[in-house]
């Protein structure tokens, strides 16, 4: 085959997975190993599956994870999952429901050994078992000593993951197309939603009308330039994260949260988007994560006077604390004036702090963190053996996202507190960091990330299969015509209207002089068909530098009411930039520019969803710090923020089933 | 990443473009990419099915970009600068921006390099001082020693005067060898993925998986050894950023060779004390355009941005073969 992608695109797929991370690989996987999908191929049908990526196979943000996947595995000391289970919890600062996060304890060791049976290489104990390290809010017995949970693999532990999972989907034959931009979720009431977004006003009319159900996805083939209508029963999203919403941040240029925009444009909410982790050790300002294993395996923080703080503000746990504790640390030192300035710019803002990794054992070091070494010498210019090397706390992760219920089905909410009302929306799945099972609630723990993308996305990738079992499209029972009803097609309505967007992005453009004379010994430096000459006007890679800027400036680590309510002015501005975005070239194909543009769209969609919901929010909790409003506030805020893309606030209440919400300290 | 502010210096970036012809269908003409790829030459108007990169016709051109920034700027750092300031039509691949993903491999002076691990104190050379001649010392032919910088070059800032900062020079910047290019920067990297999805790169083991009963799993890991897993941990870290391809004078001058990339994922699992197919999958790779087709050249070595000795691994590789 020529191309991954497909070469025509199925009138009807049993099951579309957008993303191709741990994931949406993970569903595929969960997918096709599942029982359900063995029973349909004893019959004779084969369901019809496609994974769609805006990237590359393995080009996933997965890769880039570091440190540890948490499991009470006990290969280091006696482990249980319910210690696991309460850590989540308490990390979480009782944001967490409680059930899912039952659910990923208790199946943590089975996920793991079961990467390890697909082939990750963990590193190992010395008689073989795979081995875990101490990992950040990790402890034994309830709350007490820090504790192994965290399974790695050197500090590489994503990449053997993102590896694996594509391995294994090789071998399963699932189909993938590469490098397709899913540009829209379509739903059955894809008309009154995009009636209700043109006028401003609420999509209740659509809400109200009981269940909504998904049609399929639109997707833009960047090879192309074409755009597909793309049908599907059963659609996952597993999109990963939104890390770019921030200018200091260790995410990938991808992490422009597609998923949870294209939620919010098909008239859906996205749950507690209001709390984003801020990782404490980003390589100063280039936000690149050094993993937390560098203070793991020995790494102290300390302020500009040398001092070890992190005494101060966790006795117990110090440098080990759950991250949204010591990113607050830093920001505390920084504040106090006890910060340093990023070597390679002396002459800049004191907004760091050293990681002082000299005390661990240069062998042992190159041994077990080889990654954050290479990336401190190549990144930093610095020899962590003997330098201490300057840290910053960098945009990582974002809590919420689109709301799932412990089997992936993606839900909406109406109604407050005890009149508080949740509908399905049919055939809709989500998986991973874009979406929120509410297993990290406020802050999540290093090492959870992997496990909650990789046992969600197997279990929503259990639940679809169970679907296609009940009523596959390649049904040899099934009555002809059994699927009409009604003869409009929304899927192929907003294929079009994608269609018309792209020749409108295109047709701005005044093609220049076709130069097609330049040959093999031509210097031509003109744009010849492009019309970049003209670049005093914007491009989206210039608002999503502003917004970046914007969205730093009013929530890196701490906020207040004033400083979100001028980021969402200047957002506001930014979105009327972002409307009036053209392509600077009139080909379609190839087009990096176009997918940009929708990618600026989306994250501007997002930091509008995350400040509405940090205003609602009149507490500080986890990630989460007001200054406005520095308590805890469970009486009004112990429950998840559902919000809407007309910035409409409900509120979910927590699922507490067993651990009691109490102070939180380390 | 584009925050240093340390000393400042001007540097060109000049980068072969490349746009798809989107209709009609022109003869091809020998370009300055396959002259300026590998020394070791493309395979022009060779229609081998496994003739170097296939051709995609278009219109080919290079174009200079005038920087000011960082000495320690990197590569991808200064194209973004690019594309934010100057042109945002110029198309190349990119993702993590720190060496993880594999996504920005490209020729770098005509070496195989990331644009994410390529600083500019390093690539940058005053055209003066190398006339013609590349990296190791090779002359090209037929291009003329120094190429001037056109003065209508897009810059993206007034061009540096005499006084103004330190110039380093011209970085040269043009597509992975042995890819087809399909615009710009950006290549065709099917074929590699496509080569290593035949050699069945998946452990193959006994099948079973572990599930959850009362709270404990019913099987657990396979065991594997500190050593053992020494024998093929740092192969497990390939990111098929298909660097070692263009390097192989080999598989990027065309020749039907299934390339270092899928030999070194091959030895991975070869290696791998979990693995049931040991024999199998050297019987696999035995073969014309297997590991029979490497020349033990070893240019595939030192530019893996993963620091995998790639030509000896697969030394080994072709030792175990042998020794079956």
């Amino acid at each position: 085959m020529a191309r991954m992608s497909p070469n025509t695109v199925e009138e009807m797929y049993d099951a579309v997975i957008i993303g191709a991370g741990a994931a949406g690989l993970s569903a595929a996987l969960g997918f096709y190993r599942s029982e359900a999908v063995n029973e349909l191929r004893e019959r004779g049908v084969e369901p019809k599956v496609l994974v769609i990526s805006k990237l590359q196979p393995l080009r996933s943000h997965t890769g880039s994870a570091e440190g540890g996947i948490a499991a009470s595995l006990g290969n280091i000391e006696p482990d249980e999952w319910q210690w696991h289970y309460y850590d989540t919890v308490k990390g979480g600062d009782y944001l967490v429901d409680q059930p899912a996060a039952k659910l990923l304890a208790q199946y943590a060791p089975e996920t793991v050994v079961n990467l390890e049976r697909s082939g990750v290489a963990f590193s190992r104990t010395a008689d073989g078992h795979i081995a875990q390290r101490r990992f950040g809010g990790h402890t034994k017995d309830y709350g007490g000593e820090p504790m192994e949970r965290a399974a790695y693999a050197a500090d590489r532990i994503g990449h053997q993951i993102l590896m694996t999972l594509w391995q294994q989907c090789v071998n399963y034959g699932v189909q993938f197309a590469e490098e397709w931009y899913v540009s829209d979720l379509v739903l059955d009431d894809w008309h009154d939603s995009r009636a209700a977004a043109a006028t401003e006003s609420t999509a209740e009319s659509s809400s109200g009308s009981g269940e909504r159900r998904v049609e399929g996805v639109v997707a833009f083939d960047t090879h192309t330039g074409k755009t597909h209508a793309v049908h599907a029963r059963n659609v996952l999203i597993a999109t990963g994260g939104a890390g770019r919403l921030f200018h200091t941040t260790s995410n990938s240029y991808d992490l422009t949260g597609d998923g949870m925009a294209l939620a919010l444009d098909a008239g859906l909410q996205v749950e507690d988007v209001e709390f984003v982790q801020f990782h404490p050790t980003g390589l100063a300002h280039t936000g690149i994560l050094l993993s937390e294993a560098s203070r793991a395996e020995g790494g102290i923080l300390r302020n500009g006077d040398g001092k070890a703080f992190m005494a101060d503000y966790a006795p117990e746990h110090r440098d080990l604390a759950a991250r949204d504790v010591v990113s607050r640390a830093i920001r505390a030192e920084v504040d106090a004036g006890r910060g340093v300035a990023d070597p390679k710019d002396p002459d800049g803002p004191k907004d760091c702090v050293w990681l002082d990794m000299t005390g661990i054992d240069p062998e042992h070091m190159r041994e077990v963190l080889p990654q954050v070494l290479e990336t401190i010498e190549m990144y930093g210019g610095l020899d962590p053996t003997r330098d201490w090397v300057p840290v910053k706390p960098t945009a990582h992760y974002t809590m919420g996202g689109i709301p799932i219920t412990v089997d992936g089905q993606v839900y909406t909410v109406t109604g407050d507190g005890d009149g508080v009302r949740t509908s399905p929306v049919t055939g809709l799945y989500a998986a991973g960091e874009c979406s929120c099972v509410s297993v990290h609630g406020a802050n999540r723990l290093g090492g959870n990330s992997l496990l909650d993308a990789c046992l969600f996305g197997t279990r929503a990738g259990h639940t679809i299969a169970a679907n296609v079992l009940a009523d596959p499209v390649d049904n040899p029972m099934a009555d002809d015509g059994a699927d009409t009803g009604d003869d409009t097609d929304p899927v192929r309505e907003a294929a079009d209207a994608r269609a018309d967007d792209v020749r409108a992005l295109l047709g701005t453009v005044t093609p220049g002089p076709e130069n097609e004379t330049a040959g093999e010994d031509d210097n031509v430096d003109n744009m010849g068909g492009t019309a970049a000459e003209e670049s005093s006007d914007a491009n989206a890679y210039q608002v999503m530098d502003r917004l970046g800027a914007v969205m730093d400036a009013a929530l890196a680590v701490i906020t207040d009411g004033d400083k979100i309510d001028r980021a969402l002015a200047e957002v506001g501005e930014l979105r009327e930039q972002a409307a009036a975005l053209a392509s600077h070239m009139d080909a379609a194909a190839f087009n990096q520019e176009i997918t940009a543009i929708w990618e600026t769209r989306h994250l501007i969609e997002l930091a509008t969803a995350v400040l509405e919901a940090t205003a609602a929010r009149h507490e500080s909790r986890g990630s989460l710090y007001r200054t406005d409003y520095p308590k805890r506030d469970d009486g009004h805020f112990l429950a998840h923020s559902m919000t809407g893309r007309d910035g409409d606030v409900d509120w979910k209440p927590v699922e507490i089933v067993d651990i009691e919400p109490r102070q939180r300290a380390y | 990443m584009s925050d240093e502010r340390s000393d400042k210096a001007t540097v060109t970036l000049r980068v072969a473009r490349f746009q798809p012809k989107a209709e009609r269908e022109r003869p091809a003409r020998a370009g300055r990419r396959e002259r300026g790829g590998s020394p070791f030459g493309g395979r022009r108007g060779s229609s081998s099915p496994f003739g170097g990169a296939k051709r995609v016709r278009g219109r080919q051109w290079t174009q200079d970009y005038r920087l000011e920034l960082s000495p320690e700027t990197t590569l991808l750092d200064a194209l973004l600068t690019v594309k934010r300031t100057v042109d945002p039509s110029l198309a190349f691949r990119y993702s993590c921006g720190h060496g993880m993903c594999g996504s920005d491999a490209v020729a770098v002076n005509g070496t195989p390099t990331l644009l994410c691990t390529a600083k500019i104190r390093d690539v940058a050379k005053l055209p003066s001082s190398f006339p013609g001649a590349d990296d190791e010392g090779f002359r090209k032919t037929g291009v003329p020693a120094v190429v001037e910088t056109d003065a209508d070059s897009v810059t993206g800032n007034p061009a540096g005067d005499a006084d103004g900062p330190l110039d380093l020079g011209v970085v040269e910047i043009a597509p992975l060898p042995g890819f087809a290019v399909l615009r710009d920067l950006v290549v065709d990297i099917d074929k590699m993925l496509d080569q290593l999805r035949k050699l069945k790169p998946y452990l193959i083991a006994d099948g079973v998986l572990a599930t959850t009963v009362d709270g404990k799993v019913d099987v657990f890991e396979y065991l594997q050894r500190p050593e053992q897993l020494k024998k093929y941990e740092q192969l497990t870290n390939c990111i098929l950023c298909g660097v070692c391809e263009g390097a192989c004078p080999v598989y990027s001058g065309g020749e039907a060779f299934v390339g270092p990339a899928a030999l070194i994922n091959e030895s991975r699992f070869v290696n791998d004390s979990r693995d049931y197919e040991h024999d199998g999958r050297l019987d696999m790779i035995d073969t014309a355009d297997g590991i029979q087709a490497c020349q033990s050249v070893r240019a595939c070595s030192r530019p893996c941005p993963k620091g995998i000795d790639v030509g000896e691994e697969i030394w080994q590789l072709i030792a175990q073969v042998r020794e079956r």
